[in-house]
């Protein structure tokens, strides 16, 4: 019977050395997991010179572990940068250190990960004085929590994160910063661990909307590597509709008119289980807005009530693909069956490193994508979840004023009625208790199990359909902690949600 | 007697062997009784697995690799499936997989799409294979195949491409399984025929044709030997008729000898069961060369979930009439079509036969360069030449003194001009056939590059400048005056005998006269007294 041993020297080709681990985790809030030890000498003439970012760790970096928060990877270390970290290094960036996430970009509160939960770093007002050991802990939000919370903490004034279905917006949201989640297909993939390919974007966080734009601008390249990258031929078609319907709108000899800027708030958005005080925020904000010269409009995607389901269903499938190559032979964990233990067939072998590399939440999610690529389930799951989105993503081209190019008649879509963004919340609450605190009296609630996966309902539909989303800071929740806003555009119209995204951001 | 091994015989003689043909229309199939299992029909279909003759992998930027190179020196960070990596299609392999199905008289698809079928296994590194399930790149086709009589034409169902695996390697010594990622990722071409075939020798014709065509239009070495060409086989047997019975695949079958082996012992296994009143159970099985015989892998039952998917990164395959259309005018012409233009100039079936033959051996470049092969040589010499004087100069002189030496074509090292310059000198009387002949070896054999003329000089093989005839006459008068019985007999009238006369003189002349002009001068010398 054969047994599958493992060729060293393949190994060590594949550079997964065990003396680069230098994990350093900054222990009050457990944001960043690996810290470079000499800050690189940066370009001095780049456009960010002198700017310090810190990055998701399933993105990779030649000099730094890239983990995934994942025992699976925990000794894993990239022979190469993603196409992202090169473009930051490139333009003068210092990349301090690597992000803590849940484990492969899987969850929304960053608790699935090896180096334990990111702690969220915002302090209410009514709790200045209180030491930090006794405070309440929430969660950062995630899954590129450790990004969020780093740049909220002011350890960097910038993260970069990884969006599937919400990853960016909501620890921007429950952190109170900003976070941009792309259109896909904008910036290269190359060198991001895949979760879900269809769904992964390359997001940004920062503390302001021009921090997150300045860091975009310079990440915004084609990259031939990325087979699903946006043609050039796309990016200009796309930025030249962006181009003819700004000047119009920010006209004014001050930067916040909008005069002609319609603005639609889709009624799906308003479950029963977001937290009034979001509500009353979002007054405010769209109170200001009207003040601007922006109209507003109530507007209905009715497949958004699908949306959590589809995207559960084609993120859990992609990823069940996905993380097939994670089988202990070239690189990563690898647990030798013990004595008497089956080897009849590889799967049985790779069983005990997959079942002690992966957490709860990836082998949860890999049963539920297997199953669903089964030939059995494969048309009523599979196939009808890629049905469904299309109809969440018809349902924005109907109530987008500008078309979308990626669509061969573009303009049989164009309506005079259409709105040029969404407005709605990032997320149905405030950041949520961490579990396993002892109740310190907060506003907090704690998180069933299901309510986790509910986080995503208001970030989903963006990802489904591929749309560019920005999170920003809309005011403090009933509870104290911060609010944030969503501003959703249509494919290819980031600048103009980045521009809608600063009027917003400069509402107090 | 030198046996020279000649490959366009053993094809003729391979035929000759062939058990009773089975005899049948395009559109009508009248089957003809096999008499190794009378009142029984077989159906044969293969699925072939070509490597793609591209110069780097199907998805990244890592060389191809041949066997036998260090184990995982041709390897990408995307080949290793590390995390991060994402695939960019080669153009080149898209390129040779169009070529292919436009040979094939295939439809190129305008959008064909990838998939991704999972299974674990050590050579495997991503834990599963992209393919191209659900939309293949070409549907539809057939494949003619010519060396059989009775035009039997083979229905191809789709052509789709496709990753190949790793390969891994058991060392029993250590009872580990070593993993060599040279071949992973290189890019494969599947080709599925329909049940067509009706006996194992159409089933090796099949296999033998597509190889000649995949190596003349460049797409694939083909080889089943070095393992750029494998097959898998569906067999079936029927009552004539009955439908198809129940059919049984083969696997990883690495030459045509034992697929024919293996279909004619899975016929006779399947005859032997309904023959028992058994039914046949839907199988994948192997083949065991040593005992001839195929064996179970698995059940139909036990098949397993490869739980296809449509691959993610990788968006559908767009192909416009138009590239479809420069693929198809760049292509390197076809046997068939060589065959036809080769006969036009005025070649005999057989000489374009033997030329394809043999051009069907050259080596097949990277990404499709064109090779240089016998028929591009011909075309070359045949220019400003009489076609026949080249076709016989290469079959029977060039050709034949390779094949003497156990070389093959691409080993020939006299050029073009070279025996371009050979055959007209001895077209223009410079030097005899016998000289040319004696030049043509010496070149093959020092592998000279020096001009056919002074080479001639220098081993006096040129035909004797002899503007009076006095040499050749001189010649003749010493043949005459020693062959005096054979000189009788001619002037007695026996004419025969002035070839023995003749060939005195050739002897004497060490064969540098044209047998013409001996003649001539010994009908004179002899017409006197």
């Amino acid at each position: 019977m054969p047994s599958y041993g493992v060729n060293i020297a393949m190994r060590r080709i594949l550079g997964s050395s065990r003396n680069a681990r230098a994990v350093c985790t900054t222990p009050d809030i457990n944001a960043l997991v690996h810290l470079s030890k000499t800050p690189p000498t940066t370009r001095h003439d780049g456009p960010l010179h002198g700017m310090t970012l810190a990055i998701k760790d399933n993105i990779c970096t030649a000099s730094l572990p890239t983990t995934c928060s994942s025992a699976m990877l925990a000794e894993y270390t990239s022979p190469f940068d993603a196409t992202a970290v090169e473009l930051l290094r490139d333009a003068g960036a210092q990349i301090i250190g690597k992000a803590n996430c849940d484990e492969f970009g899987m969850g929304s509160l960053n608790v699935n990960s090896i180096y334990g939960p990111v702690v969220n770093p915002y302090r209410p007002a009514d709790v200045r004085n209180v030491p930090s050991t006794v405070r309440e802990r929430r969660s950062a939000g995630g899954s590129s929590g450790g990004s969020a919370a780093s740049v909220a903490a002011g350890m960097c004034a910038a993260a970069l994160g990884t969006d599937t279905g919400g990853s960016v917006r909501l620890p921007a949201s429950y952190c109170g910063i900003v976070g941009l989640k792309p259109s896909y297909g904008l910036i290269s993939r190359w060198g991001v661990v895949s979760f879900a390919d269809s769904l992964d974007c390359v997001g940004v966080l920062a503390r302001s909307v021009d921090t997150v734009k300045e860091v975009f601008d310079v990440i915004l390249v084609y990259d031939a590597r990325d087979p699903t990258a946006a043609s050039p031929e796309l990016r200009k078609r796309a930025s030249s509709i962006v181009g003819s319907c700004l000047p119009k709108m920010f006209s004014g000899v001050q930067t916040n008119t909008l005069d002609g800027l319609r603005i639609g708030i889709p009624h799906e958005y308003f479950p029963l289980e977001l937290e009034p005080s979001i509500t009353s925020s979002l007054r405010t904000i769209i109170r200001s807005l009207k003040d601007a010269g922006a109209s507003i409009h109530p507007v209905s995607l009715p497949a958004t009530q699908y949306a959590l389901s589809v995207y559960y269903v084609i993120a859990s499938a992609e990823a069940s693909s996905n993380l097939a190559r994670f089988d202990g032979i070239q690189y990563g964990l690898r647990v030798p069956p013990p004595p008497g233990a089956s080897r009849s067939k590889p799967s049985t072998v790779y069983a005990h490193s997959r079942s002690a590399g992966f957490g709860r939440e990836a082998q949860k999610r890999i049963l539920l994508g297997t199953y669903a690529l089964t030939a059995d389930a494969f048309d009523n799951y599979f196939l009808q979840a890629q049905r469904v989105r299309a109809h969440i993503k018809a349902d924005f081209n109907r109530v987008f004023r500008h078309p979308c190019v990626h669509l061969a008649r573009p303009e049989s879509f164009l309506s005079a009625d259409g709105v040029d963004v969404l407005l709605h919340p990032s997320a149905i609450r405030t950041a949520p208790r961490l579990a396993g605190e002892q109740d310190g009296g907060g506003e907090g609630r704690d998180m069933s199990s299901m309510d986790e996966y509910l986080q995503d309902v208001m970030t989903v539909p963006a990802s489904l359909a591929g749309l560019p989303a920005l999170s920003v800071p809309a005011g403090l929740g009933k509870d104290g902690w911060p609010v944030g806003m969503s501003i959703v555009g249509q494919w290819g119209m980031d600048e103009l949600v980045l521009r809608v995204g600063r009027v917003v951001e400069g509402i107090r | 007697m030198i046996v020279r091994p000649c490959p366009w015989r053993a094809r003729q003689l391979q035929q000759l062997w062939r058990p009773l043909r089975l005899e049948r229309l395009h559109s009508k199939p009248a089957v003809r009784e096999d008499q190794r299992w009378p009142g029984w029909e077989v159906v044969v279909g293969i699925e072939v697995h070509a490597q793609i003759k591209s110069r780097r992998k199907l998805f990244s930027d890592a060389l191809t690799c041949k066997p036998g190179e260090k184990p995982n020196s041709f390897v990408a960070c995307y080949d290793a499936a590390l995390p991060g990596t994402l695939p960019t299609l080669n153009p080149k392999c898209v390129e040779l997989a169009v070529r292919t199905a436009v040979a094939l008289n295939a439809q190129v698809q305008s959008r064909s799409t990838f998939d991704r079928k999972h299974y674990f296994y050590s050579d495997l590194p991503a834990g599963y294979q992209i393919t191209q399930r659900y939309a293949p790149l070409a549907k539809g086709g057939y494949l003619d195949l010519p060396s059989s009589r009775d035009g039997v034409r083979v229905g191809i169902t789709q052509i789709q491409l496709e990753q190949d695996t790793a390969k891994s390697i058991f060392d029993a010594r250590r009872r580990i399984t070593q993993v060599d990622l040279n071949r992973a990722g290189s890019g494969l071409m599947e080709i599925v025929s329909e049940p067509d075939m009706r006996s194992p020798e159409e089933a090796g014709d099949y296999v033998r044709t597509l190889q000649a065509m995949l190596r003349a239009v460049g797409s694939s070495d083909g080889s089943m030997e070095l393992g750029s060409l494998r097959c898998d086989v569906n067999v079936s047997v029927n009552k004539p008729g009955h439908p198809p019975g129940t059919r049984c695949e083969i696997k990883n079958l690495n030459s045509v000898k034992f697929m024919m082996v293996a279909i004619t012992s899975e016929v006779f296994r399947h005859i032997d069961l309904l023959d028992r009143g058994q039914a046949i159970p839907q199988e994948t099985r192997g083949f065991d060369e040593a005992k001839a015989e195929t064996f179970k892998l698995r059940s139909k039952e036990d098949s397993p979930d490869y739980r296809y998917m449509p691959d993610p990164n990788l968006p559908p395959l767009l192909l416009s009439p138009d590239y479809i259309d420069r693929v198809r005018r760049s292509m390197p012409e076809l046997p068939r079509e060589m065959r036809a233009r080769l006969m036009g100039t005025g070649l005999t079936e057989q000489e374009a036969e033997v030329l394809t033959t043999v051009d069907a051996g050259r080596e097949v470049r990277f990404d499709g360069e064109p090779a240089r092969g016998a028929v591009q040589y011909f075309d070359r010499l045949a220019q400003g030449r009489s076609a026949k004087a080249a076709v016989n100069w290469m079959i029977h002189e060039l050709i034949g003194q390779l094949a003497a030496r156990k070389e093959t074509f691409s080993d020939n090292p006299v050029s073009v001009e070279q025996m371009g310059e050979l055959v007209d000198m001895v077209q223009c009387g410079k030097m005899t056939g016998t000289s040319g002949k004696t030049l043509l070896r010496h070149m093959v054999t020092s592998r000279s590059t020096v001009c056919p003329s002074l080479l001639a000089k220098e081993l006096g093989l040129l035909a004797v400048s002899d503007d009076d005839g006095s040499l050749l006459k001189n010649w003749c008068l010493e043949a005459i005056e020693a062959l005096p019985e054979e000189v009788q007999k001619v002037r007695d009238g026996n004419v025969k005998v002035m070839n023995r006369i003749m060939g005195k003189v050739m002897q004497l002349s060490g064969g540098r006269v044209k047998a013409g002009d001996v003649r001539l001068m010994l009908e004179d010398l002899l017409r006197k007294p």
